[in-house]
């Protein structure tokens, strides 16, 4: 199908300096986990965005020097000629496929820990960092300021050597030359404090270096945070923003407008319960559309609809569409809009997993709606390209709709299996998703700094798209209302049978911090709940409600969040030292934990519940359990521990000889079935089975690419690949 | 008890598609085909009353009218349980024939069963005449109840009390001796589907492939018959365009209401 013209626009080149961009598709900056160190990693994951039509992708931050060393968290680095062969590799990638291809020059200052290489950060002023856990800079001095203006254009220098078209003085995120400008860091009195230009003087100057250096070869970017959020404490858009754009206007060739900064940057990388698409427009929009540059922009917000980008071109917010983790979510979004194929585009659902792995510090990136993210190189998969499997001529029953079983029948459909049944016991498909989607939603009246609790609503894009693939897959049949026993797979008449009936949430309190149940939980009483029962709305729920929660993640918070917006006073307890701790990773922490607090929820860690009977909860700090405490309850609800729905998989598995005499040949089991755990590695499950399903064993995953030094050899890994399975993505190197 | 069940492979378009260069129809290569939706509930509803009367000797048999490619629809239907199919073609007379044609053929088929009942849906989703079952009770001379969308059988009795749903949501209760033609609306009942197994084994059933001379029929008669002919396909004339609303929502909502008011008042 042929694109529509609405959408010509998105499609038009557009000059960066001496550079032309072939349309206005274009990955920002954004963080991997590949860095320098991971050259398979970092060139085949840009590349596959660039064989899906964006005009130009970036490395992520890109450490100029080993004073600006982030470890644990992974950067790239251009430190030296090591790391321009080894980003070199993804420049070529890029080129081969048209983009332009950017690198983000980076001096984090106090914001870089130089844990591995023990350096020590300079820094304007010397300020602990606000994001860092007790690092302090060294006070540049005009020398120190000198020198790392060398670095800065020492480190260009290898860029363009290294092929990279798109230059960046990065400052965005508060870092070092943001630290500059703002008045939170710099508290200077010489020619780089005090009033706006001399802020501003450094990172000024930084640009000219880089411009005089490589501007004639390279175009000139920079990322600039419009409005720090801090108030008139630091850059405010209507203040210094805008004058900082006017000021460098002249030397650059794009702007990559931001707001926040790196302590709290989900304000700029903004989850989907609280921000909704497009969200920076307030801050970010004010810049071209006054008109306060000549230069092009580039700005996110986490866009996915095709409309949404023709509006903001058209309003002046943007001259071209950045993204992040829609590009991870869908590398082939520009494609599948040029191809008119809009029901094919992947959306990204906001849940900021793929941030969650950088926040951590070291594991690649993943991504809950793309499971190939990351797996480009080192497992060989392509989002859009599946060869057919060697045992197509097999039947596979997948038992389960939910995230694990859609995406194995999805992947399965595509590798050309001459029949795949997926049969699901619910009416719809999408398992958890279905309810989970549900929750998080508070009142969503009030503004919570920025954004409102809007809640999981955008994870039902899980479903909806593999919903729409499902359909379109003839060798794929879908079957709802159908729960499946045993004798029902062992007749069904498959030669492959996955198990993916997911998991529940334990009924007796059982949990992840004592190992035991709780005494009293009972959640087949009246007033005591699962929080699936809590969406299901079939208990009557009582004024105080008591949300124990030992998990970690979202659901006690969200539980918590659903309840309080409904008018019930709520407590919610955790062995933990917070709530919803892998919430600190995703970025959605800081704002729930706004909600939370306007909503008046009691907060209790190293708390844990010792014992229930109805009207009251009795617990007990953790550090000290005689220091007890009792909560008058009308309601409890238990997120526990979650236990898998196997039994069927056990029964199944229990009689090989009838799975033989009635030519089952194998039985897997997938996702939340074979273990809870994240839906993101639940797809992955579903997936990586579907991938392998014509291995030797593919219960078992093959070996991937490690890309790690081998002792006493110059080459890397390469020799694994004969364990792997075909590639789908072109001739690995 | 034998039941018949009248069944189509109906054609579904492709978000686009192109007609056929002799413009009597759509270019084969935009249509995904599959069993009428309808068809798949009365299909439902016969596998239910064999169900319900239990025991050996009862069959349900797949009539369809339609070239080589319908017998995927009627091996969906053995799979799902029928007991026997029937398929109907000739490349000619059957190819170009309307609704009389179609009802006359399968009419003959239908007969040649000496079925107790017979089983249509209300209509097709690709022509969407909604006269195929009404057009084969009248050539068999047996009664008909259309719009069926509830269903009891009474095997004591031979007969079967069925509901339609009229205007208004007013409910029309009838029962009618054997052998009848009821017309099915979809909603009836759940449809079950065929299991890997199920779909192997559908095969092995008979499946006959008749012309029309095979039940007695003249095709020079059948030419005759057909009250309609197909003289050519075109998609509609485009209009004087749509018009886009721009402006803020509000701007936009005034507009709509305005256009509203027009079309209401006019």
């Amino acid at each position: 199908m042929a694109r529509d013209p609405k959408y010509d626009i998105l499609f038009e080149p557009i000059q960066l300096g001496p550079k032309t961009l072939k349309n206005r598709f274009y990955q920002v900056p954004h963080c991997i986990g590949a860095g320098s160190e991971k050259p398979g990693f970092q060139a085949y994951h840009r590349g596959m965005k660039a064989e899906g039509g964006w005009g130009a992708c970036c490395t992520e931050y890109c450490s100029i020097h080993p004073e600006s060393d982030d470890t644990s968290r992974v950067s790239a680095r251009i430190w030296d000629e090591g790391d321009v062969r080894n980003l070199a590799a993804m420049c070529d990638k890029l080129h081969e496929h048209g983009a332009l291809a950017g690198i983000e020059l980076w001096y984090g200052g106090p914001h870089a820990p130089c844990m591995e290489s023990r350096a020590t950060p300079r820094g304007p002023s010397q300020i602990a960092s606000d994001f860092e856990l007790n690092i302090f800079p060294r006070y540049m001095d005009q020398d120190d300021i000198d020198t790392v203006q060398q670095m800065y254009v020492d480190a260009a220098l290898r860029a363009r050597d290294a092929g990279f078209d798109i230059v960046y003085v990065y400052g965005a995120h508060a870092y070092l030359p943001f630290q500059f400008l703002s008045p939170f860091y710099n508290r200077r009195t010489d020619k780089y404090g005090g009033s706006f230009e001399n802020r501003a003087r450094f990172w000024r100057e930084s640009l000219i270096k880089v411009r005089e250096a490589v501007g004639d070869d390279c175009a000139i970017a920079s990322r600039f945070a419009v409005d720090h959020l801090l108030g008139p404490t630091s850059i405010e858009v209507g203040e210094d923003g805008i004058r900082f754009v006017e000021y460098c206007d002249d030397v650059v060739d794009l702007w990559d407008f931001t707001v926040g900064d790196i302590a709290e940057w989900g304000q700029n990388a903004g989850p989907s319960r609280f921000f909704e698409e497009n969200h920076e427009a307030p801050y970010t929009g004010q810049i071209k559309a006054g008109d306060h540059t000549n230069k092009p922009v580039v700005g996110v917000g986490r866009i996915t609809n095709p409309d949404t980008m023709v509006a903001i071109i058209k309003s002046g917010q943007y001259d071209i569409i950045g993204a992040a983790r829609p590009s991870i979510s869908d590398p082939f979004l520009p494609n599948k809009i040029d191809e008119g194929r809009l029901d094919d585009i992947r959306e990204c659902i906001g849940c900021n997993q793929c941030i969650s792995r950088w926040e951590i510090g070291g594991p690649p990136m993943v991504c809950t709606q793309n499971a190939t993210a990351g797996e480009e190189y080192r497992r060989g998969w392509h989002p859009e390209k599946f060869h057919k499997a060697d045992n197509a001529d097999k039947g596979v029953l997948i038992v389960g709709a939910g995230p694990a079983g859609m995406e194995c029948a999805m992947v399965l459909g595509k590798r050309g299996m001459s029949a795949v049944h997926l049969v699901e016991a619910e009416k719809e498909i999408g398992g958890s998703v279905n309810w989970i989607s549900q929750l998080g939603h508070s009142d969503g009246k009030e503004n919570l700094f920025r954004g409102t609790a809007r809640g999981l609503g955008e994870w039902k894009r899980i479903v909806n798209y593999r919903q729409i693939q499902l359909d379109k897959l003839r060798n794929v049949e879908v079957h709802t209302n159908s729960r499946l026993t045993a004798q029902d797979v062992l007749e069904y008449g498959a030669e492959i049978v996955v198990i993916a009936t997911g998991c529940h949430f334990a009924t007796d309190g059982m949990n992840a911090a004592t190992h035991e149940p709780i005494p009293g939980a009972d959640t087949s009483l009246d007033w005591q709940l699962t929080p699936d029962q809590v969406v299901a709305g079939s208990k009557k729920i009582g004024k105080r409600v008591l949300v124990l929660e030992n998990e970690a993640y979202y659901m006690g918070a969200s539980v918590a969040q659903k309840l309080a917006g409904e008018g019930h006073e709520v407590s919610l307890l955790t062995q933990a030292g917070d709530i919803a701790s892998y919430m600190e990773y995703t970025l959605e922490a800081p704002m729930l934990h706004r909600d939370l607090h306007r909503l008046g929820v009691g907060i209790h860690p190293y708390t844990m519940v010792e014992r229930l009977e109805q009207g009251v909860a009795h617990a007990y700090n953790v550090w000290n359990p005689e220091h007890k405490e009792q909560f008058e309850i009308d309601s409890v609800v238990l997120c526990t521990a979650r236990i898998s729905n196997d039994e069927l998989y056990r029964e199944l598995k229990s009689d090989k000889a009838r799975l033989e005499q009635e030519g089952i040949e194998a039985v897997y089991v997938i996702g939340g079935a074979a273990a809870p755990r994240m839906i993101v590695d639940s797809i992955f499950d579903g997936h990586r089975l579907a991938r392998e399903i014509d291995s030797p064993h593919p219960e078992m995953p093959l070996p991937f690419i490690r890309e790690r030094r081998l002792w006493g050899e110059t080459s890397n890994d390469d020799y694994l690949q004969q364990l792997q399975a075909a590639s789908d993505v072109a001739s690995p190197v | 008890m034998k039941i018949v069940v009248c069944v189509k492979q109906v054609a579904a378009l492709d978000d686009e598609f192109e007609l056929r260069e002799d413009g009597l129809g759509v270019d084969p290569d935009s249509l995904e085909r599959d069993l009428n939706e309808w068809d798949s509930f009365s299909l439902e509803a016969a596998l239910q009353l064999r169900e319900q009367v239990g025991g050996d000797g009862h069959e349900v048999v797949a009539v369809t009218v339609g070239d080589e490619e319908a017998e995927d629809a009627l091996l969906g239907c053995l799979a799902r349980g029928a007991d026997r199919a029937v398929r109907v073609w000739d490349e000619d007379v059957l190819a170009r024939g309307d609704v009389l044609v179609t009802a006359r053929a399968l009419a003959a088929a239908v007969s040649r069963e000496e079925p107790d009942l017979v089983l249509c849906g209300v209509q097709s989703s690709d022509a969407v005449n909604g006269a195929t079952g009404t057009a084969v009770a009248g050539l068999l001379g047996l009664p008909r109840v259309a719009v069926v969308k509830q269903l009891e059988f009474d095997s004591a009795a031979g007969t079967v009390t069925v509901a339609r749903e009229l205007e208004g949501g007013l409910v029309e209760r009838l029962r009618i001796a054997l052998p009848a033609l009821l017309t099915i609306q979809t909603g009836i009942n759940e449809p079950g589907y065929a299991t890997l197994r199920a779909i192997k084994q559908a095969r092995e059933k008979p499946l006959e492939a008749l012309e029309p001379s095979d039940l007695g029929l003249d095709p020079g008669e059948l030419e005759r018959v057909a009250g309609a002919r197909l003289e050519a396909m075109a998609p509609p004339e485009r209009g004087a365009g749509a018009e886009m609303l721009e402006g803020s929502p509000a701007e936009q909502a005034n507009r709509i209401l305005e256009l509203v008011r027009e079309r209401v008042t006019s």
